[in-house]
């Protein structure tokens, strides 16, 4: 197999099938180069969450606005039905100091244009009879949304494949060669050779091993989040998707008064998301470290402790599995969605948490970086230079 | 010929052998593959009923043998346990 393209894209997850069915859009001679199935790496890992909620105004709040924005359109173009469900994600509070917090936030999310509003203690008692008493209330993002995150893959796959885009999945990339000016000339794979003047490397936490191949130091390290499923039950536990405000700290590395040790170290915070099945979602953990994607029992523990905390009816639920993703993490939080100093060379990775919420608007950058048009926002913020020291 | 009556393989989940079979053929290589696709495998039992089957399809689509086959990743709990239980101290 010795094929050509304009593109070639490595990395079959959210963010790689996005820019693939963007390129694709635009009529660039795509192929999307995936070591084995759609999503087998972070996205079949994750929650569907598409969040604003998690972050702070600035930047990275007005990036995932974006791409929430650009998701109602996007999933009007796709055949495949990804389960997308418009219906806001509360932000539970449970100390006073959180709610002064997460109001203090909110105020600046809405000067950003993102709606939300606080809804207080009693209000959450009439909407959700199932939580505990003393949890004071949420910030509502109403934006805010969630979706199968798999099936958005084969979503963008499809599409891009009936845009012209050809995909090779099971296919591994061995090398990347350059010319003699240093300019991307081949991807090497082990069926066989790509001739191309581009390669996109969305592979999340495996950009470093890709970047290696052009002599970059990417500077993405794992951080592993385990998740328990329920088994399928017809109490109504939410009405609609939570995460605690914990999260937003947890991220930040602050210190919680109200968990016990277990759930401080490994960076333990609620996040429930009711799925088309019946199934719930709960997480989350925080653990930098290796590749692991193996669960372990005192992390799934605090994660059933803290959502008894929150929901106590959770008590005689069953769970059904457990799963484990490593989130690929850069050193100030912000993915990279930028060219190199390698002439061809891009790079779409890094996004932690957030690369299902911000597939759409990474594919779209990508796509305007590579043709050199006009972005849609401004990515200094994001470009690959801020690692100067590395590369 | 009459039409053979398609066989319900994943109980849990009331997933097909035609749904299986189309499954692979859209790409699914492994057991996992076709749990993502199809949802064999992400019921009540998480596959310990079907999973023999869905080998025995998956062999005869790639043309290996079925024990060739591996299961899905191993994950906690072996079977469903309760959130009490499992947040518990351990009494029970």
């Amino acid at each position: 197999m010795n094929k050509n393209a304009d593109v070639v894209v490595i990395g079959g997850g959210a963010v790689g099938t996005a820019i693939t069915y963007y390129l694709a859009k635009k009529g660039l001679k795509t192929i999307l180069v995936e070591k084995k199935d759609y999503a087998e790496g972070t996205s079949s890992k994750c929650e569907g969450h598409l969040a604003v909620h998690d972050t702070e105004p600035g930047y990275f709040s007005r990036l995932s606005k974006l791409s929430l924005d650009m998701y109602p359109s996007l999933i009007d173009e796709l055949e495949y039905d990804v389960h997308y469900k418009e219906m806001g994600i509360g932000l539970l509070c449970e100390t006073e100091e959180e709610v002064e917090y997460a109001k203090k936030i909110m105020k600046g999310k809405i000067e950003e244009g993102i709606p939300a509003r606080f809804v207080d203690q009693y209000e959450l008692q009439q909407r959700e009879k199932y939580i505990a008493k003393d949890i004071l209330g949420y910030v509502d993002y109403q934006c805010d949304s969630q979706l199968d995150p798999m099936y958005l893959c084969y979503g963008l796959a499809l599409e891009a494949k009936k845009n012209g885009a050809e995909i090779l999945n099971y296919t591994t990339v061995k090398d990347i060669s350059l010319n003699e000016k240093g300019e991307v000339e081949k991807v090497i794979t082990d069926r066989g050779d790509i001739t191309t003047k581009t390669v996109v490397n969305a592979t999340g936490v495996w950009a470093p091993e890709i970047g290696k191949m052009v002599g970059l130091d990417i500077p993405i390290r794992p951080r592993q989040g385990q998740i328990l499923i329920t088994e399928r039950t017809s109490v109504k536990v939410v009405q609609q998707s939570y995460s605690e405000f914990g999260y937003v700290l947890t991220k930040k590395g602050k210190k919680r008064s109200s968990v016990t040790p277990e759930m401080d170290e490994y960076g333990v915070a609620l996040v429930i998301e009711s799925t088309p099945a019946d199934n719930y979602l709960i997480g989350s953990s925080r653990i930098f470290g290796d590749m692991n994607t193996k669960n372990s029992i005192e992390v799934i523990k605090a994660i059933a402790q803290r959502a008894m905390r929150f929901f106590p009816i959770l008590e005689d639920i069953n769970i059904i599995r457990t799963y484990a993703g490593v989130r690929p993490s850069t050193p100030d939080g912000y993915p990279i969605i930028s060219d190199t100093k390698v002439p061809g060379f891009y790079i779409a990775a890094g996004h932690e948490g957030n690369g299902i919420s911000l597939a759409p608007i990474t594919g779209k950058l990508i796509s305007q970086i590579i043709c050199g048009e006009e972005r849609d926002i401004e990515t200094k913020a994001v470009n690959f230079s801020r690692f100067q020291e590395n590369n | 010929m009459s039409e053979k009556k398609d066989i319900l393989v994943c109980r849990c989940e009331e997933i097909t052998e035609s749904e299986i079979r189309e499954a692979i053929r859209n790409g699914a290589h492994t057991i996992t593959d076709i749990k993502r696709r199809t949802r064999a495998g992400m019921g009540l039992c998480q596959g310990k009923t079907c999973f023999k089957l869905v080998s025995r399809i998956l062999a005869d689509e790639l043309g290996v043998k079925a024990e060739e086959i591996l299961p899905q990743t191993d994950r906690p709990p072996v079977r469903p346990i309760s959130f009490k239980t499992l947040g518990g101290d351990g009494d029970e």
